[in-house]
């Protein structure tokens, strides 16, 4: 496995210089389990390689091996990250492969002030290895610029690199990187390399062809879902109905374990609780594990959420808009002040978004191996170090030991990020001594999930002279995130919770008296960080009231937000775009009703800054609602590949109408009401809108782009629909059928 | 008891109440059908039987003995089929995993109506997506009668 050869050699990157000949690394070509290469030139298995950085593997045949350690979910990064690299090195693109690769500091990287770890989250990959991959790609260059010199016996400063090549424009000679690999690799590495100017970046910003399509045309993409390992059983699970269960007896375990093809029935905690709320039957095949789970006869004890009801849980929000006691996260000015001196002039309006599932098409899934003193992983793992951390702390070794090997994931979004179906498969292994592969079913992937909270807010507002607010009071309540996952942090920040008031504690409106707050109406509910994170609510509520006092003051809401943007260049060029792009000015279509959002999309901690505005076209026939188009401007910094990118704005946008008009998890007599795609349904290939993507020629570095095109979404929509019948829409999931006000 | 997969024989001798989904991923080995909902209504496991498309995980494997099964892995050796190219052309994939569902029902659809209207792919094209690659899906269709 070349994953563990990384591990062994755990070459820090201060130690990068050194590289080590591998004979025949490339051989891992053929192996069945880990997409190492998807192409299919295996032919030169016997090729030697070498090692430059911690990121790129050169062939004495040319082929480049770049690593990845971030893994791929369909947000391109399999594609966009070596690009970068291939780019800086002037390799030549059709020669690279990709690997999964883990376990080196160079692969870590950190979200705000949070501890430094392999993961993929908060649209960070771009922004954060874009510098780093420069720099690997330029050390490689100019040790195979040295190399080339060398044996073409002339100065370095005469040659150049391009397409693979080190080039010697005055006498027209040229030699390929393969053959130059092992003269360069006994070159130390400049810690400094000079990285090139835009002008001889012949990579950026052109539209390659993603490198994972082929295998994913032909069915040959391995997922977790597909992992192999020899010797390996497959499991089944059975959870607790409610959030807070444990498994009390199985009453006919016995008869279960008796079936022919069960090997051993286990129970297992449901991360990060300790309590045993699973239980898992391990046999030759899911089939056979699946038949014998739900056959199992279990006594649960529900625990102290066996009462949970959505009814309850809206109540408490809806008590908390209007409770005294609320912790301030921004106050500018004093709005309350001119609230008391105009109570009959103020707007107030009240916003919902419920509980919501990431439902990704593969449902959680994971083989693990647990052995003496070391574990195995293979699976879609987001979180590389906090599989590490988690197995480590329960199997109580370091988490060096546990090796993890990253496969294509099915969809994540977030969900995978979170380690407990990785702990049902290790604690599988271990009651079996054998590799065991969970399969959870699409059942218990929808009521044993980590949910996006709901949220509740009522915003209030007083217009001047001018229609413009004058003082504005945004409280958003709800399950807080953070008061689950990062309570530390969130106490630092005094208590409020940055996911829960997304784009509002740090309002791009210019509003001279501004009061922002929040409350954490707790609940025993597992939550987590699901695509967009909490835009996907606060940027609804947002941007819904600003439409809201538009249409108070009888002005266009493209040109109010206009005038409240006019301090940012950016966000005016955005909007702008948007607005041009669906000829906003012009009268549309019969039939067609147009709404308008804008965002700015802060990434975690402030880590980068993107600029969204969107323009939908509902046509609402008899009451039916279709969104037809969706116009999306975007400014996201300098774009590597606009094939990706738009690919990511199409598809947030995709997910975000899901969002907009389907989905919402309930809770009833302590237990999830949804279970599957007919009651948790996705938007179908019928509903979805045309899209079109406007990206802005930008000068920034690469800002994040695969959750910003969500939040503009369901305010956009619900724009639209109140410009078509005079209905405002407020909560979350928006009706498809609207009666008349 | 047999059927056809891939142009080849093949036996399965276990419980024939299995579904089709888990015989080609388990006993055959063939994982490019996958598994999303266990209930028919995503599609990600669809296979040609006779071809037509078919959703493998809530079909037993009784009801397809002695019949023709296509999967993603049989539909061409080298990625040739129109649809096939089409995607690759198209960019389609976003994670990857709805795909084999998607491009087997979408080569059906295109023997059932060489040049489908969009109302027909609407219809059609039931399967589910969510990265939401829909409207590359649309113009890939489109796409693959040109090939």
């Amino acid at each position: 496995m070349p994953q563990l050869k990384s591990e062994q050699m755990a070459l820090s990157a201060a130690e990068s210089g050194r590289r080590d000949f591998l004979k025949g690394a490339l051989a891992t070509a053929g192996c069945l389990l880990i997409p190492v290469e998807v192409d299919t030139r295996a032919d030169a298995a016997e090729a030697a390689s070498y090692e430059f950085t911690d990121w790129i593997r050169l062939g004495s045949d040319g082929r480049t091996v770049i690593g990845l350690s971030q893994c791929e979910a369909g947000q391109g990064v399999y594609t966009g990250l070596p690009q970068i690299l291939t780019d800086e090195m002037d390799a030549d693109w059709r020669q690279v492969s990709v690997e999964f690769v883990t376990g080196k500091d160079a692969y870590r990287i950190a979200a705000a002030n949070e501890p430094l770890q392999q993961f993929v989250g908060a649209s960070m990959s771009v922004t954060q290895f874009h510098t780093r991959l420069r720099i690997a790609g330029a050390q490689a260059r100019e040790a195979l610029l040295r190399a080339g010199a060398a044996r073409l016996g002339v100065r370095f400063t005469q040659c150049q690199t391009g397409d693979g090549r080190v080039i010697h424009p005055m006498s027209g000679r040229a030699i390929g990187y393969g053959d130059l690999a092992a003269d360069a690799a006994r070159i130390p590495l400049n810690p400094n390399p000079p990285l090139k100017p835009a002008s001889e970046r012949p990579l950026i910003g052109k539209n390659l062809k993603r490198l994972d399509t082929p295998a994913k045309v032909d069915g040959s993409a391995v997922f977790g879902i597909d992992v192999k390992v020899p010797d390996m059983l497959v499991g089944a699970v059975r959870m607790a109905p409610s959030q807070t269960g444990k498994v009390v007896a199985i009453k006919n375990e016995a008869e279960i374990r008796a079936r022919p093809g069960v090997k051993a029935i286990v129970t297992a905690p449901f991360w990060p609780k300790p309590a045993h709320n699973t239980v898992i039957v391990v046999a030759d095949s899911y089939w056979i594990a699946k038949q014998a789970a739900d056959a199992l006869d279990i006594e649960f004890d529900l625990g102290p959420a066996a009462g949970l009801d959505s009814k309850k849980i809206f109540e408490q929000r809806n008590a908390a808009l209007d409770q005294e006691k609320a912790v301030v996260a921004t106050r500018l000015g004093d709005a309350q002040q001119i609230f008391d001196a105009s109570p009959g002039e103020i707007i107030e309006a009240r916003y919902h978004t419920p509980y919501i599932v990431h439902a990704t098409m593969e449902p959680v899934v994971a083989t693990v191996h647990v052995r003496d003193g070391e574990i195995e992983v293979w699976g879609p793992i987001q979180g590389q170090d906090m599989v590490r951390e988690t197995l480590g702390a329960y199997f109580k070794i370091p988490p060096q030991k546990v090796i993890v090997h990253t496969t294509f994931v099915g969809g994540s979004f977030g969900r995978k990020y979170v380690p407990d179906f990785v702990l049902h498969a290790a604690v599988a292994s271990s009651a079996v001594g054998k590799p065991v592969k969970v399969i959870r079913s699409r059942e218990d992937d929808i009521r044993h999930g980590y949910y996006r909270p709901c949220a509740s807010a009522r915003f209030r507002a007083v217009l001047g002279k001018d229609g413009y607010p004058t003082a504005m009071h945004a409280r958003v309540v709800g399950q807080s995130l953070y008061g689950v996952i990062k309570q530390k942090a969130m106490a630092a920040a005094g208590g409020w919770d940055e996911t829960m008031l997304d784009s509002i504690y740090d309002l791009i409106y210019r509003v001279p008296n501004l009061t922002v707050d929040n409350v954490d109406t707790k609940q025993p509910i597992p939550v987590s960080f699901m695509r967009s994170v909490g835009s996907t609510s606060a940027v609804f509520f947002l941007e819904s009231f600003i439409d809201e006092l538009a249409h108070a003051a009888k002005i266009d809401p493209y040109r109010y937000r206009r005038r409240l943007l006019a301090h940012d260049a950016r966000a005016i060029a955005v909007l702008d775009l948007a607005a041009a792009t669906a000829e906003w000015d012009k009268r549309p279509a019969s039939g067609i009703h147009r709404g308008i959002a804008f965002n700015l999309y802060t990434g975690r901690g402030g880590a980068f800054e993107t600029y969204v505005a969107q323009v939908a076209e509902a046509e609402i026939i008899k009451g039916r609602v279709a969104i037809k188009r969706i116009v999306c401007a975007v400014d996201t910094g300098k774009v590597v590949n606009p094939g990706l990118v738009k690919a990511n704005i199409e598809g947030g946008i995709g997910f975000a109408l899901t969002n907009t008009f389907n989905s919402e998890i309930t809770f009833a007599n302590g237990e999830v009401e949804q279970s599957n795609f007919h009651d948790y349904p996705l938007l179908g290939l019928s509903e979805m809108p045309k899209i079109e993507v406007v990206l802005v020629d930008s000068d920034r570095p690469p800002q994040g782009c695969g959750e910003v095109s969500l939040g503009p979404v369901a305010p956009a929509v619900a724009n639209a629909i109140h410009e078509a019948t005079k209905v405002r829409l407020r909560s979350m999931p928006l009706p498809r059928q609207i009666v008349p006000a | 008891m047999q059927f056809v997969l891939n142009d080849r024989p093949v036996t399965f001798d276990g419980d024939d109440q299995t579904p089709l989904l888990w015989v080609i991923r388990e006993s055959i080995g063939l994982t490019g059908t996958k598994f999303g909902c266990g209930i028919g209504a995503c599609g990600a496991c669809t296979v040609h039987v006779e071809g037509e498309p078919t959703r493998s995980c809530t079909m037993p494997v009784k009801g397809i003995a002695r019949r023709r099964v296509t999967t993603i892995e049989g539909l061409s050796r080298d990625r040739s089929h129109p649809v096939q190219r089409a995607w690759i052309e198209k960019d389609v994939p976003q994670c990857g995993y709805c795909q084999s569902g998607m491009i087997m029902t979408a080569a059906a659809l295109l023997k059932a109506h060489p040049q489908p209207t969009d109302e027909q792919i609407d219809q059609y094209m039931t399967n589910l997506c969510r990265c939401a690659t829909y409207h590359r899906i649309r113009e890939a269709i489109h796409a693959a009668t040109q090939v």
